[in-house]
């Protein structure tokens, strides 16, 4: 995989335990993540339908899509956390839904609705997070420390999570999919609703995670940030991914937004619908 | 805009008939044919008092106002998470003067069960008190001006604490106190249904000074001015009215003075405690716990269980029910040593919590699924959890037990057999709380909120066959600790090496078929404790 040099600055994280979990494993799987033919319906409702992807180590992938395109769902499927319809995900050569325990050993996940243990402090909850995947205690009460530390938790350590805002939720949320090293991880929507100085953390720790050959996945809405970020992107629609490839080219020329929605098919407002706004008479 | 708002409460209540589950419905209607007995109770009381008691029955008044009024200042304050109709700040961002907005929330305040019942009752004072003549309009402002007093009231008090109310704190403090309310009055009652038996009607006397006072706080004065009117004082009882009326236009005006501030000044950042950062495992119980998955995961539960609103109450309800056996096991001289035993039902009841065991992580299961860990882990983890702290509460039951009764040579049998019930229990639970989960919501703006997922009635059906097979299966165990007691005492030797191989066995049993269930149907597990969102 081609990383575009100059893109990516430094990033600012200084964790030391915490990058990658192993060498880069290509000679054993020339992909982090492939997927073919995955298939999810609820009733009626067809959420996705029909996916192929490839995804190479070391890479920053961005799924991009407008709201009700199928972004969590995909993801609950490449996880192991939602059982798909059709299809087989393989996660750094290992078949998800055939040893899911093998293949989640290997992955770091952030739900988008940060579905948290809510009574456990920030630091009890990495704690928890890092006995419950095996690890020796010391180097979870190490890593742990670090981590709060870097994400700026530090003073909220012994704070219950349900105290927590927003903001804190999702940073803590990334401590715990972080602290086993995952060789991919998958972050949904980990840019919405976080103020600029935890932005730029969060990007800076993720940066630096990829350099050491980890592959990151994150779907989001921020196009600006995917064209950024990411080496390449996927756009999905409809349950559909429509558009994939390095960045430069899904984006041919034009901004990423504007090959978004041009790919997806929204056009602007229409001048003649809500005329009156703009004349209020209060 | 009083129109508005009136037509507000209206829409929420009708809604939240339409929308919620069966079990709030359940509730409305509950709420409803509790309160109509209360206000027919509190009528008939009213209007027959004057009558029945003609020389107490005035100060019987007072008290019952006086109850009134605290009870509106009270309740509303337990429920402010649950009616979005209470809370001020919902309505911040109208563009409304404190006066506007007052007005409608007063009239709002009017409607609904609660007022409906309260004026019900009310009206029963003029019935029995008011005369034919100008006493009776006097009579009929007096229980006006108690309605206001209680609607003011409360809302002035509610708009005061709004914000305090809306902490996390408060919210679960008010779960804690409303269900352990329940629990407290049936207690109570029964106290008082015991002391009414000796009770004599000059001890009526006694309450006199109680009156006196009574008399003068707000709520007393309108009473007054009821009994009063009735009575053809009409100069006092109008002078007692205009007090009462002094203390509503008092309370508005801190109402309004409340209401502006809560609309017009920005809420101050909730400073949130932090703890002493003491690891996740309790310290206390670091030498039982093994420093992996398991552990993990039955510290989890430990924390849950004195952090969790739900949990606590379930705890602590265990608790005060096994204070009230001690209290009644020494009350009554009830002296047979073997009356220890009776802590075993309890660890049997405090087993049953297990069988939901992962709807109390809810959603935030995902994280155990997501981390790949070995399910029997993680059902081991619960069970020592349930284990340790069911094991803790019996002991300490059975020491009080035998301390009351002398039966001290029936703790250690208490505590072997405990371990086997439990164990037994812990076994059925394993497999019921894989197969049969559904999410107990961590949001705890309402205590009575379910998150069914559809599957309410066979969730209920199950629990009750596991309840049952329960029993079955303890059978045996109960037979020889009864034979024991009664028969041949030798045999309790016996009894608690056999209860807690027995429970081990069939523990084991249960966690395997647990474990293997849940080893290939963690997702569908998941979706279960994930509430669906609304489409």
């Amino acid at each position: 995989m081609m990383l575009r040099a100059g893109r990516r600055g430094k990033g600012d994280g200084r964790l030391s335990g915490v990058t990658a979990a192993s060498p880069p494993q290509a000679d054993r799987s020339p992909t982090a993540l492939t997927v073919r033919g995955l298939r999810k319906a609820f009733g009626p409702k067809v959420a996705v339908a029909g996916i192929d992807l490839d995804i190479p180590h070391g890479c920053f992938f961005g799924l991009v899509g407008p709201n009700g395109a199928g972004k969590t769902t995909t993801l609950g499927m490449v996880t192991g956390l939602l059982r798909p319809d059709a299809g087989q995900v393989l996660v750094d050569g290992i078949e998800v839904w055939r040893d899911p325990a093998a293949a989640k050993r290997r992955i770091g996940v952030l739900p988008e609705d940060l579905r948290l243990f809510e009574r456990l402090t920030g630091a009890e909850l990495l704690t928890y997070n890092g006995l419950l995947r095996g690890m020796p205690p010391p180097t979870v009460e190490e890593r742990a420390h670090e981590l709060l530390d870097v994400l700026g938790l530090a003073d909220a350590a012994g704070t219950l999570v349900v105290d927590y805002s927003h903001g804190m939720r999702k940073k803590i949320a990334l401590g715990a999919a972080l602290l086993h090293a995952p060789r991919v991880l998958f972050l949904d929507e980990p840019f919405e609703a976080i103020d600029p100085v935890s932005a730029r953390t969060i990007r800076g720790l993720l940066e630096r995670y990829t350099e050491g050959g980890a592959t990151v996945v994150f779907s989001s809405h921020v196009m600006e940030l995917v064209e950024r970020l990411c080496d390449r992107v996927g756009i999905m629609h409809l349950g559909r991914l429509i558009a994939e490839g390095p960045t430069e080219r899904v984006r041919a020329g034009r901004s990423l937004e504007d090959a978004f929605v041009e790919l997806v098919g929204a056009g602007g407002t229409a001048r003649e619908e809500l005329g009156w706004l703009g004349t209020s008479s209060a | 805009m009083a129109g508005h708002l009136v037509r507000l409460k209206l829409a929420l209540l009708r809604n939240g008939l339409r929308r919620s589950q069966w079990q709030q419905q359940l509730g409305l209607v509950l709420g409803a044919l509790g309160g109509l007995p209360l206000a027919a109770g509190g009528f008939l009381l009213l209007a027959l008092l004057p009558r029945a008691e003609p020389r107490f029955g005035p100060l019987l008044v007072q008290v019952v106002f006086v109850a009134l009024f605290l009870g509106w200042l009270l309740f509303p304050l337990l429920s402010f998470g649950g009616d979005t109709s209470l809370d001020p700040a919902r309505l911040v961002l109208l563009p409304l003067r404190p006066g506007e907005l007052m007005s409608g929330l007063f009239l709002a305040g009017c409607v609904g069960i609660a007022p409906l019942c309260t004026l019900a009752a009310l009206a029963g004072g003029v019935v029995g008190f008011a005369p034919v003549g100008p006493g009776l309009a006097l009579a009929v402002a007096a229980v006006l001006v108690q309605f206001a007093l209680c609607v003011v009231g409360s809302r002035a008090l509610l708009t005061v604490l709004s914000r305090q109310l809306r902490s996390r704190r408060a919210r679960d403090l008010g779960i804690l106190l409303v269900s352990l309310a329940g629990l407290t009055v049936s207690l109570a009652v029964q106290v008082g249904a015991r002391m009414a038996e000796r009770f004599e009607r000059q001890d009526v006397e006694a309450l006199r000074p109680i009156g006196r006072v009574a008399g003068w706080l707000p709520p007393g004065l309108a009473a007054r001015a009821l009994v009063d009117a009735g009575r053809g004082r009409l100069l006092a009882a109008t002078g007692e009215l205009l007090l009462a009326a002094l203390v509503v236009l008092l309370l508005g005006w801190w109402w309004w003075r409340s209401l502006d501030r809560v609309l017009t000044t920005a809420e101050p950042p909730a400073m949130a405690r932090s703890r002493q950062a003491a690891g996740l495992v309790p310290r206390l119980v670091r030498p039982f716990l093994p420093a992996d998955q398991r552990g993990a995961v039955a510290a989890k539960e430990l924390r849950y269980l004195a952090r969790h609103p739900r949990l606590r109450v379930s705890w602590l309800t265990s608790g005060l029910l096994s204070l009230a056996l001690v209290v009644l096991v020494a009350l009554n001289d009830w002296n047979h040593p073997a009356l220890v035993l009776s802590a075993l039902v309890m660890v049997f009841l405090v087993g049953q919590n297990s069988l939901n065991q992962f709807g109390w992580d809810g959603p935030a299961y995902w994280a155990n699924a997501a981390a790949g860990a070995d399910p029997r882990g993680d059902l081991v983890g619960r069970n020592l959890a349930a284990m340790l702290a069911g094991l803790g509460g019996t002991a300490v039951l059975a020491v009080a037990l035998a301390a009351v009764t002398g039966g001290w040579r029936y703790v250690p049998v208490a505590l072997f057999v405990a371990v086997g019930v439990l164990a037994v229990v812990l076994g059925v639970c394993d497999v019921v709380s894989v197969r049969f989960p559904y999410p107990v919501p961590e949001v705890t703006s309402n205590l009575w909120a379910v998150e069914g997922t559809g599957q309410g009635c066979l969730v209920g059906l199950m629990q009750m066959v596991a309840f049952a097979v329960q029993g079955a299966l303890l059978l045996p165990v109960l037979t020889l600790v009864g034979v024991g007691v009664f028969v041949w005492r030798p045999l309790l030797a016996i009894a608690c090496p056999v209860a807690v191989l027995y429970g081990l066995v069939l523990w084991r049993v249960g966690l395997g078929m647990g474990a293997r269930w849940l080893r290939d149907h963690q997702p569908e597990l998941l979706t279960a404790l994930t509430p669906r969102r609304a489409a």
